[in-house]
């Protein structure tokens, strides 16, 4: 029941996004063509336009994907639709997995179109001298490449989304408990529980911080970072968002599958 | 072991008592009317049935176990609304129902909706809340079910219309199984029916067999009705 249930959830989420991918991936292109047009003023400009309107449509990737899936969440499981959805012969443990794993597979795939049309549109030697610049430090103190240092970058900012989408999941669940105004409960509630994961998240650095000094420096001094403790945030940020987003899931699911009240 | 059982079921919204102490079982076979006016609780009992919603206390036994996967496998259930994905067509929809529903008659269905002239390649968007009713009577009459729910079947439609909800209701539903049709437009009804159960602010104010309670007072169900809850 789970991949029948997949292949809604995703279809109905990426028939949109998809519109978005193509448009993101066909200005970046146009914005790479243009600017390799030189000494023409107009072509500039173009090149410009098509690089604003490749941007806009990376942050509209962004915020569609995360809207889209929390009104799918909220209208499948509270609204109209929800009388089909808690009808259906299967578990609510299915019903949010499905959900769940919608909301990383999406999530994955618009970060990845979004790094494909960031590096169609920018990728020059310069530019990459430039990121090499600032990464290749960190890269060295891991005895890693700057690739991998990017991809870990890649893979918190993953997990910091997926986590404002859990937090907002949380916010439908408890605020469709309420008996009025369960559209601003919901959004309070999702906003107080997106802090609530922020402040854990600064809780479990500063339990880190007991164990390592230079974490620990982060809360008591004004230096500089150096490149040592960037490292070891990157490893221990991503093992907190980590637990924090398994944390948010059995949440989540313990809070959807008690007490069901459809409107 | 009884289709359905309703053991000291109560509802409450906050302070608010919506069912009290329901107790009620729905034999096989049979056609019952939910009658009550409106806001009683009608629709609240429906969805403790179908698990849209969790009693305050008491329990639902559909079969002998707890509302669950198992119950839905085998209620087939009409709401009062149009529930359907509206950016779905007729066709999807029919899909929809064959992928998750074991007892769904997708040529059944076909064939009933090819009777209403329906392009099944229409998105439900571009229909009218009228003929995405029907859709949905049709999908939910198409499944070889135990049991069938249906919420406030008649509620809003002209009186040719009723004739052919009654109609496909009486034509399509599974041998053997119950039907429960819950609403207040009794005298449309009533000559389907086999049990009345009359609910009354939140508590069971009568189950009987029709026949039965028609000899009995001398009157019609609508009449009974009527008299049983006059303003």
């Amino acid at each position: 029941m789970l991949k029948k249930l997949l292949k809604y959830d995703l279809k109905s989420i990426f028939k949109v996004l998809v519109v978005f991918y193509i448009l993101s991936a066909l200005f970046a292109i146009l914005t790479r063509l243009f600017f390799n047009i030189e000494n023409s003023f107009i072509m500039d400009i173009v090149a410009k336009v098509c690089s604003g309107i490749t941007i806009a449509m990376i942050i509209n990737i962004l915020i569609n994907n995360i809207l889209r899936l929390w009104i799918r969440f909220k209208n499948n499981f509270y609204g109209d639709e929800s009388y089909l959805t808690h009808t259906l012969p299967v578990s609510k443990d299915t019903l949010y997995l499905s959900k769940f794993i919608t909301s990383i597979i999406t999530l994955l795939v618009s970060f990845i179109v979004i790094g494909i049309s960031l590096f169609i549109a920018y990728y020059s030697k310069e530019n990459i001298e430039f990121i090499k610049s600032i990464l290749l430090p960190i890269a060295d103190t891991y005895g890693s490449t700057v690739i991998k240092v990017l991809l870990a970058f890649f893979f918190i900012f993953f997990l910091q989304f997926s986590n404002t989408l859990q937090a907002g999941y949380t916010g439908i669940i408890l605020g469709h408990r309420k008996n009025n105004i369960k559209v601003v409960y919901s959004v309070i509630i999702g906003f107080a529980t997106y802090i609530g994961t922020q402040v854990l998240a600064i809780i479990m650095l500063f339990i880190a911080g007991l164990f390592n000094k230079n974490i620990m420096n982060l809360f008591f001094t004004n230096e500089i970072v150096n490149v040592e403790t960037v490292k070891t945030i990157i490893i221990v940020a991503i093992i907190i968002y980590g637990v924090i987003l398994v944390l948010e899931y059995f949440i989540n699911l313990k809070l959807f599958k008690k007490d069901v009240n459809v409107d | 072991m009884e289709l359905l059982e309703c053991v000291n079921v109560n509802k409450s919204f906050g302070n608010k008592e919506i069912l009290k102490n329901v107790n009620l079982t729905i034999p096989r076979g049979k056609i019952i009317g939910l009658l009550g006016k409106n806001g009683m609780g009608k629709t609240t009992l429906i969805k403790l049935i179908n698990d849209l919603l969790t009693p305050t206390s008491g329990e639902v036994l559909v079969n002998g176990k707890k509302v669950g996967i198992e119950s839905k496998k085998i209620i087939s259930y009409l709401p009062e609304r149009t529930y359907l994905d509206k950016s779905m067509s007729v066709d999807q929809v029919i899909e929809f129902f064959t992928e998750f529903y074991d007892n769904f008659d997708a040529e059944k269905a076909r064939k009933l909706l090819k009777d209403l002239d329906l392009d099944t390649s229409l998105k439900l968007s571009k229909m009218s809340k009228g003929m995405q009713e029907k859709v949905q009577l049709v999908l939910v009459m198409s499944r070889k079910s135990d049991l069938y729910i249906l919420d406030e079947p008649l509620g809003g439609v002209d009186p040719a219309t009723r004739d052919y909800i009654l109609d496909t209701i009486l034509t399509n539903f599974n041998e053997g199984s119950s039907v429960i049709i819950s609403t207040h437009l009794i005298s449309d009804i009533e000559r389907i029916l086999d049990e009345v159960i009359f609910i009354d602010k939140g508590e069971i104010a009568l189950q009987s067999d029709c026949d039965e309670l028609r000899s009995k007072d001398g009157s019609s169900i609508d009449e009974i009705f009527r008299r049983m809850f006059k303003c």
